[in-house]
């Protein structure tokens, strides 16, 4: 069984205001490929595009695809997608399926952020910030252009400091003046720029802290990938955070098992007819393997 | 911000001339906070009370009870630096974040001792903090979270909860001829039942005739308050705007000793005439301008007076809402609960009658223009804060009243009580430097139209 | 999902999308109508006193322009939508505006109207007082008492206490009607939206008590006839909040997957669920409006004079009129929503949701500043909710 080529794929495209991002899984959940790259303004043909290079990606063609599920800001301009589902419940699954006793994720995107509480794989409670450029990606690309730095670099000379400067400023614009103020008196670079990220860590786990967290916290979004964000995330929570390795594609990655389950649950309550019989045969050979209902 | 008891010796460096007599008030207050977590610590139970214009503060006294204030205590947290960490327990808790500092900041203390310190002070709490309370009284009058947010406090304490009831009008409704003892009736009954209230959950009786005492002095005291306040209506204006905040919670609340309260106020009345006699200023500079203050100052950046008080901008005069008017004559009437009701009610209603006849609808508005006469006010520095609504919509109205009636510009700056974050000084001092432009302009204007500032 | 729209049900679309109308034509007819703000002002007195009550609310799809120059932006949008549109010259059918102390700027925007609105030349602020204690009553009779007297200046005529009585006994009638077509929405699926529902009830504050009462018993008899496929939605949602009198917010939510089926809002429950009692006097008024109008911004003492305290025992007092609606109506999940800068509902936000926890109902808080460009947002979050209730 396991060496048989599987036909049936399932796939989820998430297409937030910077980013877009599509995941193919296979009827185990196994994931088959991906691609990331930036959204630009024309969403319905990024979609198109993003779609046909996942598919490149992962080797097989849009008949093979049984399910799609389109998810993020952009989600209803995926016109070939059976169904949209918030980004919040599909990178609750995501998270979920990567760190299955994952209790709260934290999400910082290019222009938001969201806290997820999640319970036995399940998304129960959110909270998100999508109001203010503080807690978000921008704060650090505002800092990065203010410096003249690049977002990886100013990650890893943050990194030697130990001793953050407090920046204050609530907002972005302010922390800019900030920013140079502190130049101009001296403040180390080094110090700064822990500042900077111990800034945008606080504002976002203030947000949490509203639904409380409770470990293990999974960190997710581009900037999770930023070694001076981690580590400011860990200093402010007090605890050791996961992250997944592609922390970028978590909400394509839940679309496209949820895109799995709902191909599943409509075999189960009978709704498909008998020219989906690959369909129920991927069903049936996972419910067999897994020795559970859907 | 740590001050010493003693007074400063005049120096020349230093751009506000504080009245020496501040200093003893200012001590009384915060003597007044450890007196009362001593006595807390003895066993004696704590009333955690709001601002209620003497309706409640004189009940409280009478009855020897332990006091504390939490929204005195919250421009403490402001003035101090330390308010961050109870405004994000607060927030952590679900409270919207634009609700009022002073409201966030008590939350938030009640969360940190309640559920993060087990019932204790939170280590971090300036002056020792507030001890936990008996019983919480909320106030009704000024605005609504003043009364909403005690509520909310049954999330933390056990403590039983009281609002003092207030009337509030336009001037309209609020001069009707019976109106008066029609509400003064209704205080009464609602001050008769608050008592018993106190008596059955103190488990004492009321001391009627210290309250009859009590009542003479905040008599007292409220005429000297008032006279000082007319003292400071002379130019250059003796007293400038920080000396009053710092000495004014002896005639806002009664803290402290009455008794020691009302001697420091004649010695503050002596200090400010004498200050008229010889033409000595508030500030160490020449007073270039005349500014009045509305309404709730920027606790935590006080120092920031300094600044401006270099560029020669005197504060003769601020926020109508801590001062008291001069009181009415209670000598006619003989229930302690009617002459209360009386005192408390004045507070707004003194200034009706003269609204009516000018066609003002908003009392606040009549208020300020009658400072701005009686000060002879070149311009008001409007302080709109992010959280307080009750003191910071009126103001639009109060700039257009000022600005029509009397020819006096104002500056708006934005700003909080107690978060620091939303507040920027270097701007406004950028801006204040073109409104004095604006001032210039507008005294041509009033000489034009025959007034004489 | 509900298609079919009865006669009822159109009528009040148009009546929801023009809600002048109906009122410039009384006015010709030579009726004076008094505009009223909130749920405090006593429309009974008004209908008694052969006037017309309508209730002023704001435009969430009109910016606010000509407000700043009043007010502060800090403050409740809805009530600087309303000066908003007093000084666009919007009221301009209104021969009056009545409003009452419900809260901070509540009492303020009276004040406001005086000096920077032309329109509605009688004006009257009621204070009300901030608890339900019995010298309250007494003193909030009095506060009636005297916009009684005020108005009847205004007619040139007393109120006659038998004309009160009708009054009263035919405003109890429509809420006893709205209470009548809440009851269909029990049902799995409700028999309307909750779309419809508002037009319906917003109707109902722009037209003459009788006129609503007839619209109300068409609409109610439509509404029974209809047959209604199942949605297999799988939310049956509960709105809570102040003033949420626009169909977009309920469309919003309702287009995320979920009915909803109830409210506590003061365009729906709060204003029609309490009657008048006899003897339908002023009395009778005061204990109606302060006491048996369950909204925030009165402080419910509801261990009054108790020496002791009791959080859940408080929230339960507080709050248990909503444990009723969610049993009733088989709600799975509430939905707090308020406006920005909104004290008196803010506060209860974190109390009423742990109430709700200990009920095991889940609840979300949005916070919106009434105008429909802040809708958008909400969207994914209330769509995110729905989910996680399914």
């Amino acid at each position: 069984m396991e060496n048989a080529t599987p036909a049936l794929f399932f796939a989820g495209i998430d297409i937030g205001s910077t980013m877009s991002k599509a995941v193919v899984v296979d009827a185990q959940g196994t994931m088959r490929g991906y691609v990331v790259g930036p959204t630009g303004a024309e969403h319905r043909r990024r979609a198109n595009k993003v779609m046909e290079d996942v598919l490149r990606t992962a080797g097989i063609t849009l008949d093979q695809v049984a399910y799609i599920i389109s998810t993020g800001y952009g989600r209803v301009n995926v016109p070939f997608a059976d169904k949209q589902v918030t980004e919040l419940t599909c990178h609750a699954k995501g998270v979920a399926s990567l760190f299955p006793e994952v209790r709260t994720a934290i999400d910082i995107g290019g222009q938001d952020a969201k806290v997820l509480k999640i319970k036995n794989g399940r998304l129960t409670d959110f909270l998100t910030n999508d109001k203010c450029a503080a807690g978000t990606g921008r704060f650090l690309e505002v800092a990065a252009e203010t410096l003249g730095l690049g977002l990886n670099e100013m990650g890893r000379i943050s990194l030697q400091s130990d001793t953050p400067v407090k920046i204050n400023s609530l907002c972005t614009i302010f922390a800019q003046q900030e920013i140079i103020s502190r130049l101009s008196e001296g403040q180390p670079l080094t110090d700064i720029l822990a500042g900077v990220y111990i800034a945008v860590t606080t504002r976002v786990v203030k947000l949490a802290r509203q639904i409380k967290v409770e470990p293990p916290v999974v960190f997710t979004g581009g900037v999770a990938k930023n070694s001076g964000m981690v580590k400011a995330m860990e200093v402010v929570l007090g605890i050791p955070v996961l992250i997944p390795q592609e922390p970028l594609i978590t909400g394509a990655l839940g679309a496209a098992i949820l895109a799995r389950d709902e191909a599943f649950k409509l075999v189960q309550d009978g709704h498909y007819k008998s020219e989906k019989k690959q369909l129920s045969e991927a069903y049936i050979e996972f419910t067999e393997k897994n020795e559970r209902k859907m | 911000m740590s001050e010493t008891a003693t007074p400063a010796k005049t120096d020349q460096k230093r751009a506000i001339n504080r009245l020496k007599s501040m200093y003893p008030l200012r001590n009384i207050v915060q003597q007044d906070y450890i007196d009362t977590l001593k006595a807390s610590s003895e066993g004696k139970p704590t009333v955690w009370s709001m601002l209620n214009y003497w309706e409640g503060d004189l009940p409280l006294k009478a009855m020897g009870l332990n006091i504390v204030y939490p929204e005195n205590y919250a421009t403490l947290l402001a003035a101090s630096g330390a308010a961050e960490p109870f405004l994000d327990a607060s927030d952590s808790d679900g409270f919207p974040t634009h609700m009022c500092g002073y409201g966030r900041s008590t939350i938030g203390y009640s969360y940190r001792m309640m559920k993060e310190h087990g019932g204790k002070i939170p280590p971090d709490a300036p002056l020792g903090g507030m001890a936990k309370p008996a019983l919480l009284l909320g106030s009704g009058i000024i605005c609504d979270a003043r009364f909403k947010w005690f509520q909310s406090l049954a999330r933390y304490f056990d403590a039983p909860e009281w609002c003092l009831e207030m009337p509030m009008m336009a001037t309209y409704e609020g001069s009707e001829p019976e109106l008066e003892d029609y509400q003064v009736k209704f205080l009464v009954k609602e001050l008769k039942d608050f008592i018993s209230f106190l008596e059955k959950l103190f488990k004492q009786k009321m001391d009627w005739a210290k309250l009859e005492e009590l009542i003479d002095l905040a008599v007292k005291i409220h005429e000297t308050t008032s006279n000082i306040s007319e003292a400071r209506k002379a130019i250059p204006g003796p007293m400038h705007a920080t000396d009053f905040w710092s000495s004014m919670p002896p005639s806002l609340f009664f803290a402290g000793d009455m008794k020691v309260a009302l001697k420091c106020y004649q010695d503050m009345l002596a200090e400010v005439q004498e200050r008229v006699k010889n033409k000595e200023s508030g500030i160490n500079y020449p007073e270039r301008y005349r500014l009045i203050f509305a309404e709730l100052p920027p606790w935590h950046s006080l120092k920031f007076f300094d600044k401006l008080a270099e560029m020669g901008w005197n504060f003769v005069f601020e926020s109508f809402g801590y001062h008291n008017p001069k009181p009415p004559d209670l000598s006619k009437y003989s229930d302690p609960c009617e002459k209360l009701a009386r005192l408390s009610r004045n507070f707004m209603f003194n200034v009706f009658p003269e609204a009516k006849a000018e066609g003002i609808q908003n009392p606040i508005v009549e208020t300020y223009l009658k400072i701005a006469r009686g000060f002879k006010a070149d311009g008001f520095f409007m302080h709109p804060l992010i959280s307080c609504r009750a003191a910071s919509c009126s103001l639009r109205t109060v700039q257009h009243w000022e600005q029509e009636k009397l020819d006096i510009p104002s500056l708006w700056v934005e700003g909080d009580i107690i978060d620091k974050r939303v507040f920027n000084p270097q701007e406004v001092l950028a801006r204040a430097e073109a409104f004095e432009q604006t001032m210039d302009h507008y005294r041509k204007v009033r000489k034009s139209k025959g007034l004489d500032w | 999902m509900v298609t079919a729209t009865t006669k009822g049900l159109s009528r009040a679309h148009e009546i929801y999308a023009n809600r002048g109308r109906r009122m410039r034509e009384l006015r010709k007819s030579g009726k004076k109508i008094i505009g009223y703000i909130c749920l405090y002002p006593p429309v009974e007195i008004i209908t008694a006193m052969g006037m017309v009550p309508f209730r002023i609310f704001g435009d969430m799809s009109e910016p606010i322009t000509a407000a700043d120059r009043v007010s502060t932006t800090v403050v409740c949008p809805f009530l600087r939508s309303i000066i908003d549109l007093g000084i666009k010259g919007k009221f301009d059918f209104l021969d009056g505006a009545v409003g009452a102390h419900t809260c901070d700027i509540g009492m303020t925007t009276i004040i406001a109207w005086r000096d920077y609105i032309k329109d509605a030349p009688f004006t009257h602020l009621i204070d009300v007082p901030h608890t339900d204690h019995a010298p309250a009553v007494d003193y909030f009779e009095g506060q009636i008492n005297f916009f009684k007297k005020h108005i009847e200046e205004l007619a040139g005529e007393k109120l006659d206490q038998d004309k009160l009585k009708q009054a009263c006994q035919l405003h109890n009638k429509q809420r006893k009607l709205v209470r009548e077509l809440y009851d269909l929405r029990k049902s799995d699926p409700p028999k309307l939206t909750s779309m419809e529902n508002l037009e319906v009830m917003v109707s109902l504050f722009s037209l003459p008590v009788e006129e609503g009462n007839e619209l109300l018993e068409e609409v109610i008899k439509d509404v029974k006839e209809r047959s209604i496929k199942s949605s297999q939605k799988k939310a049956r949602l509960m709105v809570w909040g102040p003033v949420f009198d626009n169909t977009s917010l309920y469309e919003l939510i309702e287009s995320s997957g979920a009915d909803v089926v109830v409210d506590d809002t003061c365009v729906g429950t709060r204003a029609f669920w309490a009657d008048v009692k006899a003897p339908y006097d002023l009395h009778a008024l005061a204990q109606r409006y302060l006491v048996d109008i369950k909204c925030p911004r009165t402080y419910r003492d509801t261990q009054h004079q108790e020496t002791e305290r009791d959080y859940d025992k408080d929230l339960d007092s507080r709050f248990s009129y909503i444990k009723k609606a969610v049993t009733d109506w088989h709600v799975n999940g509430v939905i707090l929503q308020s406006v920005k800068y909104c004290d008196t509902h803010g506060y209860e936000v974190p109390n009423l949701r742990h109430y709700l926890d200990t009920l095991g109902i889940p609840s979300i808080y949005i916070e919106h500043d009434y105008s429909e460009r802040s809708l958008a947002p909400i969207k994914t979050r209330v769509e995110a909710f729905v989910e996680t209730l399914g």
